[in-house]
């Protein structure tokens, strides 16, 4: 089956099922999948902090990197994922043209879950991150394999 | 370069807005209006009432009554959102389509269109911007130009000329290859159908403010709220993140990452609010 996951949202699964995002701008996208029990699950979030707006963190978790990692990986080991064998992959975090620092919310959103993931000693086996390209993510969960396609091309993570 | 028989002949290809909206949007505008021209107007289009009654009754306004009659919209509402609702609702139609050369599938670039048009109205109230009430108008048809330039985008651009050209604006590579811009296409067609002059100006400018001959916060606002949406994804066709936000725009405004991101947690909402109607 083909899961979407919308912008600000979150899905996991298991049963072979495929995982879908499309237009990642600035959005962080992340995955990470268990290849033992073959579950996963993906995030695409908007923003690197939920201080901005915390009545909204409350309602929906995943808009934010800071919630929505956290929030990410317990529904991961709800399903029986297991830390030490998580394959974490990380797409999106682009920007737009030019210097100016108050659009490139893609590399706060970077920055946070990098953070994020040295606190609880965890690394990321790949990532697709930055440029003006905008993102679709594939994320095939009988194999782990994630695919982004961007400017008619796809490459794998 | 696009000639000027072939620009008429696309713009002849758009479809106008439908002709009782036409007539609508005139009594709203015109300062002597009343509430019963108004319903008087919309009395053989009842599919344009229901419209408008719907959305003055969806979650975007969050009113406490419920609105039940026209009459009752404009004069709880006012008349600038009774003629915001109007728009929407007849410009749906026309921009709900897929947009070749662009690769803007079904509803992207009418999704892109509300997004904007939302966030818009939520930059001008966090940044205490007032007198921008057509920002709304023209934060809709902004991208209307698209429309007329996509299939010569389609016919112009091939792929791999196009990514490779990495560090420019994508206005500035239409414009280099068909001689025109999506922003100037756009103007031209509003300019024929009679809309004001202020949102005219804006649609033209929207990825270049520094060149409108006056200065203005309204193209100011629908800058800042496309290049958000642009970012955030909502919806990028083809060019991706490829524009540059305008620092003195930014600058100007008191734009900072915080408003920028304090707007953005809030768009998804409205947006919704205003489509899921
Ligand atoms: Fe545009
Ligand atoms: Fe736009």
């Amino acid at each position: 089956m083909r899961i979407v996951v919308d912008v600000a949202d979150m899905k996991a699964s298991g049963n072979g099922d495929e995982i879908v995002t499309h237009a990642l701008g600035s959005c962080l996208g992340l995955t990470v999948w268990d290849p033992i029990s073959k579950v996963g699950a993906m995030l695409h979030a908007m923003l690197p902090l939920s201080k901005i707006n915390p009545d909204k963190a409350l309602e929906n978790p995943y808009m934010f990197v800071d919630t929505g990692v956290p929030a990410l990986f317990q529904a991961f080991y709800k399903l029986g994922g297991k830390k030490e064998r998580a394959v974490i992959k990380a797409a999106g975090c682009g920007a737009p043209l030019g210097d100016d620092r108050i659009f490139k919310i893609g590399e706060r959103n970077l920055i946070v879950l990098k953070k994020l993931l040295w606190k609880n000693n965890l690394l990321l086996a790949a990532e697709d991150t930055g440029g003006t390209q905008s993102r679709t993510l594939y994320f095939d969960l009988s194999t782990g394999k994630v695919v982004v396609q961007s400017g008619g091309e796809r490459r794998e993570l | 370069m696009i000639s000027k028989e072939l620009l008429d002949r696309l713009i002849r290809e758009i479809p106008s807005p439908p002709e009782n909206a036409v007539r609508v949007l005139e009594v709203l505008r015109d300062s002597e209006s009343t509430p019963s021209k108004v319903e008087e107007a919309l009395r053989y289009d009842p599919g344009l009432t229901a419209n408008i009654l719907r959305m003055a009754n969806s979650a975007y306004f969050g009113l406490p009554q419920r609105i039940g009659s026209i009459r009752q919209a404009v004069v709880v509402l006012g008349w600038k959102r009774v003629y915001d609702l109007v728009m929407v609702s007849c410009m749906s139609s026309v921009m709900d389509r897929p947009v070749e050369g662009y690769d803007l599938a079904k509803g992207e670039l009418w999704r892109h269109s509300v997004a904007v048009s939302v966030t818009a109205e939520l930059l001008a109230k966090e940044l205490e911007i007032r007198g921008v009430d057509e920002v709304f108008t023209a934060s809709l048809l902004h991208d209307i130009g698209k429309l007329l330039l996509g299939i010569l985008i389609k016919e112009h651009m091939r792929d791999p000329e196009f990514f490779s050209k990495g560090d420019s604006s994508f206005d500035r590579l239409e414009k280099g290859l068909i001689g025109i811009d999506h922003a100037e296409a756009g103007a031209i067609v509003l300019e024929r159908w009679g809309l004001p002059h202020r949102v005219v100006n804006a649609v033209r400018y929207h990825h270049n403010p520094e060149d409108s001959p006056k200065p203005d916060s309204m193209l100011d606002i629908l800058h800042l709220a496309d290049v958000t949406c642009l970012i955030l994804g909502f919806t990028a066709g083809k060019e991706g993140l490829k524009y540059e936000p305008s620092s003195s725009v930014a600058k100007r405004l008191n734009m900072s990452s915080s408003i920028l991101e304090r707007a953005s947690s809030l768009t998804l909402e409205k947006m919704n609010q205003l489509m899921r109607v």
